[in-house]
């Protein structure tokens, strides 16, 4: 979405600079409804249950008290928070250390660009939990690789990856991959590489033509590829609880339990504004990013 | 929605706070979500002989009936049984608190009966109409403390929360919490599992330190939590689905849990499953029939099917978990080393060390905490 975003603007901005087409307005109903009914909406009831209140064991009665948010103000939850935080920023740079020479190669160099790409998008076609299950069994110590590395003394004996913070990092990169490609590959393809070699010619070496050249030119790509992975990542729920063990709580599990387990509704609301309103703040810097990287790629 | 895989709905990243919220906003707005409901459903005239019709749709616990028993009920009846299943007390309460009807029985734990009655989400049970359970029930879970007067719920199994261990893989003898707590922490660390439930977890650490194990005294907790703290670092896994294979594959040597996975991991493999020494929790699992049901009908005939004594044992013999019938109904009946199996009927002596989940809101406030404090240590 946020490629979209970010390829359409100036298009639109050319149409009301010269006076282009209008549309009538009521053609934009269907998408406000939309919006509104399964965006605005849910999002007016989470903040209407975050400040309610739990009474007994499960019961909730609709008030007006901030307590939810105070209850936040807590060692235990910034320690939380601190650690999403960490997931989602290692995590997007890791998937975008892993993903550019990849969607790198894809646009300049592959020769059969539409079977790769369709081997990255394959795996689509399956049930993300499915494939992080999978994970389970190729990172379990009895898998033969494993067996294998651990005979040949290239990893210890007691090596324990399943069940650690490493495993969700593997999963995490593993399952973001393909929304950092994509975006990625989308700006290389439209490189001009004469541009790169004119660079050269002109006595930058592959470094700095890299750097000065096609590093600029991409940028809005690696942007919307690292928001469109940051984002989901700061909610991550299920590959902690899959191939971490369930032995870390980020802020995705622990709505997800005040939700499921702890019947607190109200609390669970509560953080879960506190991650939105987060968020807002990212898209917003994104935002700015983008559109200065767009004056100055003009 | 309903033909997904119930792990998947509850597990959805992208689509859980959205399902929550929608969810929420259908209860609020007091309408009954259609999503489950099925057509086709008997009217609730409660007669002496209702004409049973239709189908049956049984919410509860996955691998918790014999296939049989299913297909003896149908062939008595005629009424065909819809199935779908949870995978905890908690998902049962989320679901039918944002508001899904049409359940004819469910299943909650004892302390979750309690919650659901809170909730207004149980009809009353009318015991005239189940005179098989009147006669062969067992006194004894008769009018227990989640349920006092039997208006709500009517006793399903029963079972105790304690500790399966792998003795080929331990050297060793353990008989307590105590031990649990010192094995997992020196030879079996990084070899250990707990359920990722918190009432027995917490329970464990209170009852190691004698304390009970409904305790709502912060002092007492505070003691638990500190135990709870000093173990995490040498937990595997946080999981109550996943530990029975783990101990079985031998990826664990040892592992927090329930008497039925126990006893099934004992078939399998050498190990032993342990009703700790300062006494554990047991629980009783009810059968209770939602408000909104289509067909109580076939939920009355279904629980009163369900306590004839050679569908009682062939329950039990299926699952491993204890019958609520009176054990001299079972016998002749029921494979007679089932009977015999202490892991599935404990000896009184044993159940009198034992305490039922009973402790009020104050007390699950306090344990959601230290919970959380102990899953992200």
């Amino acid at each position: 979405m946020a490629v979209e975003v970010a390829r359409l603007e100036p298009r639109r901005r050319r149409f009301s600079a010269a006076g282009g087409p209008r549309y009538p307005g009521w053609l934009a109903l269907p998408a406000v409804g939309w919006y509104l009914l399964f965006f605005v909406g849910p999002l007016a009831i989470l903040a209407l249950f975050s400040v309610a209140e739990r009474v007994g064991f499960s019961t909730v009665v609709y008030t007006f008290n901030l307590d939810n948010f105070a209850d936040l103000w807590d060692p235990l939850y910034g320690k939380v928070f601190l650690r999403t935080l960490q997931l989602a920023v290692v995590g997007t740079v890791a998937t975008l250390l892993v993903g550019f020479p990849l969607a790198y190669y894809l646009a300049r160099y592959a020769t059969r660009k539409t079977l790769l790409l369709l081997l990255i998008v394959i795996p689509f076609w399956t049930s993300f939990l499915i494939r992080t299950y999978a994970w389970l069994i190729i990172l379990a110590p009895d898998f033969p690789l494993f067996r294998a590395l651990r005979w040949a003394g290239i990893v210890p004996s007691d090596l324990q990856i399943l069940y650690t913070e490493k495993a969700v990092y593997i999963g995490v990169i593993y399952n973001y991959l393909p929304l950092m490609v994509l975006p990625l590959y989308a700006a290389l393809e439209r490189m001009d590489w004469s541009l790169v070699d004119a660079a050269q010619d002109l006595g930058d070496n592959a470094w700095q033509a890299f750097r000065r050249v096609t590093l600029p030119l991409v940028l809005p790509g690696v942007l919307a590829g690292s928001l469109l992975t940051f984002i989901p990542l700061t909610g991550e729920y299920l590959v902690p609880v899959i191939l971490g063990g369930d032995l870390t709580v980020y802020a995705g599990n622990l709505i997800g339990s005040q939700f499921v387990t702890s019947r607190d509704w109200p609390f669970g609301a509560a953080i879960a504004m506190v991650v939105v309103g987060a968020m807002t703040v990212a898209v917003l810097l994104y935002a700015r990013l983008a559109r200065r990287e767009e004056q100055f790629g003009g | 929605m309903s033909e997904r895989p119930i792990w998947e709905r509850r597990y959805d990243r992208r689509g859980f706070v959205a399902v929550s919220a929608m969810t929420a906003f259908l209860a609020a707005c007091g309408g009954s979500t259609t999503a489950e409901e099925e057509p086709g459903g008997g009217t609730t005239t409660a007669t002496d002989q209702p004409q049973l019709t239709g189908e049956l749709f049984y919410y509860n616990w996955a691998d918790y009936v014999n296939p049989e028993t299913y297909d003896r009920f149908t062939q008595e009846t005629g009424v065909t049984v819809k199935k779908d299943f949870y995978p905890s007390n908690e998902d049962l309460q989320a679901k039918l608190q944002a508001g899904a009807r049409g359940y004819d029985i469910v299943v909650p734990t004892g302390y979750m009966t309690k919650i659901l009655v809170e909730g207004n989400l149980l009809q009353e049970i009318d015991w005239s109409r189940l005179p098989t359970v009147e006669a062969n029930i067992d006194p004894k879970f008769r009018g227990l403390p989640y349920d006092p007067d039997d208006r709500y719920s009517v006793p399903k199994d029963w079972g105790t929360t304690g500790f399966v261990y792998r003795t080929d893989l331990f050297d060793g003898t353990l008989t307590s919490w105590a031990d649990f707590y010192e094995a997992a922490m020196g030879p079996l660390s990084k070899k250990v599992t707990v359920l990722d439930s918190y009432p027995e977890v917490i329970g464990s650490a209170l009852k190691k330190n004698g304390f009970s194990y409904n305790s709502e005294d912060e002092g007492e907790l505070e003691i638990a939590k500190g135990d709870l703290l000093a173990l995490k670092p040498h937990i595997l896994a946080i999981t109550s689905s996943e530990y029975r294979q783990m101990v079985i594959a031998g990826r664990a040597a040892m592992a927090l849990g329930w008497n039925g996975d126990g006893a099934l991991v004992v078939a399998e493999k050498p190990a032993e499953y342990v009703v700790p020494e300062e006494g554990s929790e047991f629980w009783v699992d009810t059968y209770a029939i939602p408000v909104g049901a289509n067909n109580p009908d076939a939920a009355y005939a279904w629980i009163d099917f369900a306590y004839q004594p050679e569908i009682g044992a062939l329950e039990t013999e299926y699952h491993n978990y204890g019958s609520t019938l009176q054990k001299a109904l079972l016998e002749g009946v029921i494979d007679p080393d089932v009977l015999a199996n202490e892991d599935v009927f404990p000896s009184d002596e044993v159940v009198a060390k034992l305490e039922p989940n009973n402790y009020g809101p104050e007390g699950d406030s306090l344990r959601q905490r230290i919970w959380t404090e102990f899953k992200s240590a």
